[in-house]
């Protein structure tokens, strides 16, 4: 999209303090307010894997750590391997029973690696079958696993004991791990308690691994045998591989592809829905997709006159109303000191509104199978909007007059018959109007004493009528109208000298 | 593999360890990290990368570490945070600024539900079941050394010196530059994959040579190193070999990697010293290097025979290997503790966070640790 709205010189100040471009923005329709990728609560919607299109269940992809059981990357590049079918010799000799089975290997069409240079067997499917390696030390660290589950747990029902224990206003001096000894240690310098009182009802101990005397030398080639670059693995090879890090190129071994996942937005103040996608991964809709596009009228910069600081200068703006519904237009002072005032009054008051225990847990039903063990959530945490950093300097001239939009007609668009609205039109403020655009003058007067080539940024309150459906819909009423605020960011370009 | 897949499919939980290049992320059971990347995020701004640990300002890393923290979830741990715990392993020595906005984000932005920080040096010990242990950080920036002794941190005795990666990676670049043009131009990258794929730490016999006036040996061979494809830089044996003597090159107080090891040594309890000269465990990316123990093990034998330290009565000194690779050490020990108890037991929670609007200060977690 950046190259329609780009470059990024109208910014809108999201309800939340950051200042960002139209199409990076949502509308909460439940709260009239903007909201972006920064404010809203991310959660993951479903998982898929980016070569083969393939849904997966997040319990798959759990089982699978994240990575597509049936599709690699290439150990050495990192781009998608793919499988090809192996020319058998036995076929070239004629062997019926032989030939008839296809035996494949994985290659990558970036760096001409192949799975055979690492030794690994042809196999006799596309799909899978590909030797795993496993963790040689994982029997070991599974045993320190469950003993340390053992001890902690132990200290966990000790602890409560202890708690009982005091309640019942019976206070042990003299247990194991009595104060005593552990006094008494301290007292020659030893840390406290030594031994591990709750260890000795663990059955199995796993043997603390003993340290050696002696270590791995250098091998003796290493400062006469010339080293060839191409066997040995770069950083990003090994850390590909985390458990096994191979230093040797004959070590790498085809990697799984991470999954990828479509996400959900949700509004943090009333749990709604911004954005959500598609199930299907080969989709690119959505099935809610809340855009800011979509609800706020939209301001590009036409024309600007030469910026001189001191004087005024005339500066076009086009509106655009993107809704079905008529909105009415006018314009603000910004002041920005006022502004985050007012900001914080209101987010104190809706954090008074809307404290945690009156939230109520929001039941996910509607939610797809991706996230299937959450029945309910907890409230969302409302982040205090942040104050806008942007500075100005430059004035613009607040038109006291307000102007109409038509409502967006996609019909109109194909219509060349010329404008037949009948609207009262402030001439000295719009210039110019076709169907749902308006083409609006104004002046703005960069600050005294600009030094030549410095940036010119402006701003203003553009407030609008918004007419959200969805109320109305649910308490089946008219439509109702709310009057928004937009704060919007223009840069106007560079200060140039006097004629 | 498939036993702890099962225990823990009611409940993921992500450990993270950010450290100043590369940030280990897995999950809590398992035994090795899912992904280690780099420690950086785009710029929106600037589009250039950016490290999180070269923050300008509170504000600057808590901007930083929404951006991190969000592609670890939603890239790698494919998981919605909201919710949901995580372990921190993390330096004794963060800084509290850095400690304090992780846990802002984690909490008021991603809604995590609990938070449990653990101390990297003390849990790297998990994987091997030992209680007391000299524990050598060597990282990027720094390489830190705190005894361990029966599951107590000595920090009092704690020793910190900057011989890292940076500093090696720097000493790579000034040895290039005297037979090549251009190293200058060279990023940072290029400095370490140099280092990772042609240097080692060569025996100090050797060092002792090349450090005489008329070495009688001769340094190993050169290495042509490809940059960019069509162009190449000469590697020289003595960028090979010389790279990492920076690590025993005594500073203005007589102080290098050797030296700062003992020192630590030094500074606990006289019937603990011999235990620790026999329990040295080397965690972190640099101690990975090729001929790293071996000769940490000529030299501290070196400064041993030294009056310095001749008084420790050392009789013999031993070194651990882990079950995994030096770099996530400290990660697998969140990740091993991170699946017992203690997470429900020690990790602050939204609701304390909240109430407190702060964490516990390490202080207060390491009397508690003792019995890890
Ligand atoms: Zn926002
Ligand atoms: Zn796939
Ligand atoms: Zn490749
Ligand atoms: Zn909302």
């Amino acid at each position: 999209m950046s190259y329609i709205t780009g470059p990024d010189v109208v910014k809108y100040a999201c309800t939340c303090g950051l200042l960002k471009p139209i199409s990076y923005l949502y509308f909460c329709r439940y709260c009239t307010q903007l909201r972006c990728s920064f404010c809203v609560c991310h959660e993951v919607d479903s998982n898929f894997c980016g070569k083969c299109s393939e849904n997966i269940p997040s319990s798959e992809a759990r089982s699978k750590k994240n990575r597509c059981g049936n599709c690699y990357i290439c150990p050495s590049c990192e781009q998608e391997l793919s499988p090809r079918v192996a020319s058998s010799k036995a076929s070239a000799e004629g062997d019926e029973k032989v030939a008839a089975r296809k035996m494949y290997y994985l290659f990558c069409q970036f760096c001409r690696w192949s799975s055979r240079d690492v030794g690994i067997p042809d196999q006799s499917s596309v799909t899978g079958g590909w030797p795993e390696r496993e963790n040689v030390h994982a029997n070991s660290l599974h045993e320190l696993l469950d003993l340390d589950k053992a001890i902690v747990l132990a200290q966990k029902q000790q602890q409560e004991k202890d708690k009982k224990k005091q309640r019942g206003k019976f206070i042990s001096y003299t247990d194991r791990t009595g104060v005593t000894a552990a006094a008494l240690r301290k007292r020659i310098g030893l840390p406290a308690d030594l031994t591990h009182p709750l260890l000795k009802s663990k059955p199995k101990e796993p043997e603390p691994m003993v340290a050696r005397t002696e270590v791995e030398k250098l091998p003796d080639d290493i400062f006469t045998k010339p080293i060839n670059l191409m066997e040995i693995t770069t950083i990003n090879q090994r850390l590909l591989q985390p458990e096994a890090q191979p230093t040797t190129v004959d070590k790498l071994f085809p990697v799984h592809k991470q999954l990828s996942i479509k996400r959900t937005l949700r509004c943090r103040t009333c749990e709604h829905n911004v954005s959500k996608p598609e199930y299907n991964p080969s989709s690119v809709k959505f099935k809610i997709q809340l855009f800011a596009y979509y609800h706020v009228p939209e301001v590009r910069i036409v024309t600007v006159e030469p910026l001189r600081a001191g004087k005024p200068c005339e500066l076009i703006l086009k509106f655009t109303n993107p809704t079905q519904h008529q909105t009415t237009i006018s314009f603000e002072e910004l002041n920005l000191v006022e502004c985050s005032e007012i900001e914080e009054n209101k987010f104190s008051e809706l954090v008074q509104n809307l404290s945690i225990q009156d939230k109520q847990p929001l039941s996910l039903s509607n939610q797809s199978s991706g996230s299937l063990s959450l029945s309910s959530r907890s409230p969302s945490i409302v982040v205090k909007p942040r104050t806008i950093t942007k500075s100005t300097n430059c004035t613009v001239e607040i038109p006291t007059s307000s102007f109409i939009l038509l409502p967006r007609d996609d019909a109109a668009e194909y219509d060349d018959s010329g404008d037949t609205h009948s609207i009262q039109d402030d001439p000295k403020l719009v210039k110019w109007r076709k169907s749902n655009k308006a083409f609006v003058r104004l002046t703005v007067t960069p600050d005294e004493g600009l030094p030549l080539n410095t940036e010119v940024n402006c701003g203003f309150v553009m407030q609008h009528l918004y007419t959200n459906t969805i109320s109305g819909q649910l308490e089946k009423k008219e439509p109702q109208k709310y009057d928004h605020k937009v704060k919007v960011f223009l840069t106007l370009g560079v200060t140039v000298g006097s004629e | 593999m498939a036993i702890y897949e099962t225990l823990n499919s009611d409940k993921l939980t992500v450990v993270l360890d950010i450290g100043t290049v590369y940030t280990k992320f897995g999950f809590a059971g398992e035994f090795a990290p899912r992904n280690i990347m780099k420690s950086t995020v785009r710029c929106k701004r600037t589009d250039r990368l950016r490290r999180i640990w070269d923050y300008e300002s509170p504000e600057d890393l808590y901007d930083l570490l929404v951006e991190f923290i969000h592609v670890i979830y939603f890239k790698y741990a494919i998981l919605s945070p909201k919710d949901k715990p995580i372990i921190i392993v993390e330096s004794l020595l963060c800084p509290t600024l850095f400690r304090e906005t992780l846990a802002k984000v984690l909490f008021s932005h991603f809604e995590i539900s609990m938070m449990l920080c653990l101390p990297s040096h003390l849990v790297s010990l998990a994987s091997m079941a030992v209680d007391t242990a000299l524990v050598v950080d060597v990282g990027y920036k720094e390489a830190v050394v705190i005894p361990i002794c029966h599951g107590l941190p000595m920090l009092q005795a704690w020793q910190a010196l900057p011989l890292g990666a940076q500093a090696i990676h720097n000493k790579v670049r000034q040895l290039l530059g005297s037979n090549n043009t251009g190293i200058q131009n060279l990023g940072e990258d290029v400095m370490e994959d140099i280092k990772v794929r042609c240097c080692f730490v060569t025996e100090k016999s050797r060092a002792l040579q090349f450090a005489s006036e008329k070495p009688s040996i001769q340094f190993c061979p050169d290495v042509k190193y490809p940059i960019g494809g069509t162009e190449s830089i000469i590697v020289s044996g003595k960028v090979r070999e010389k790279a990492f003597e920076i690590l025993y090159e005594e500073d203005n107080d007589h102080l290098c990697l050797s030296t700062m090891i003992l020192d630590a040594i030094l500074q606990v309890d006289i019937n603990l010293r011999q235990l620790l000269a026999e329990n040295i465990f080397l965690i972190g990316g640099t101690a990975m290097t090729a001929g790293f123990k071996a000769r940490l093990k000529e030299e501290l034998e070196g400064q041993l025979e030294n009056e310095r330290y001749g008084k420790l009565h050392l009789k013999k000194l031993a070194f651990h290997s882990p079950p995994c690779k030096e770099n996530y050490a400290a990660w697998l020990g969140g990740a091993i503790y991170g699946a017992t108890e203690l997470l429900n037991m020690r990790a602050v929670t939204k609701e304390i966070y909240f109430k407190e609007k702060r964490l516990p200060d390490w202080i207060h977690l390491s009397e508690t640790s003792r019995n890890l």
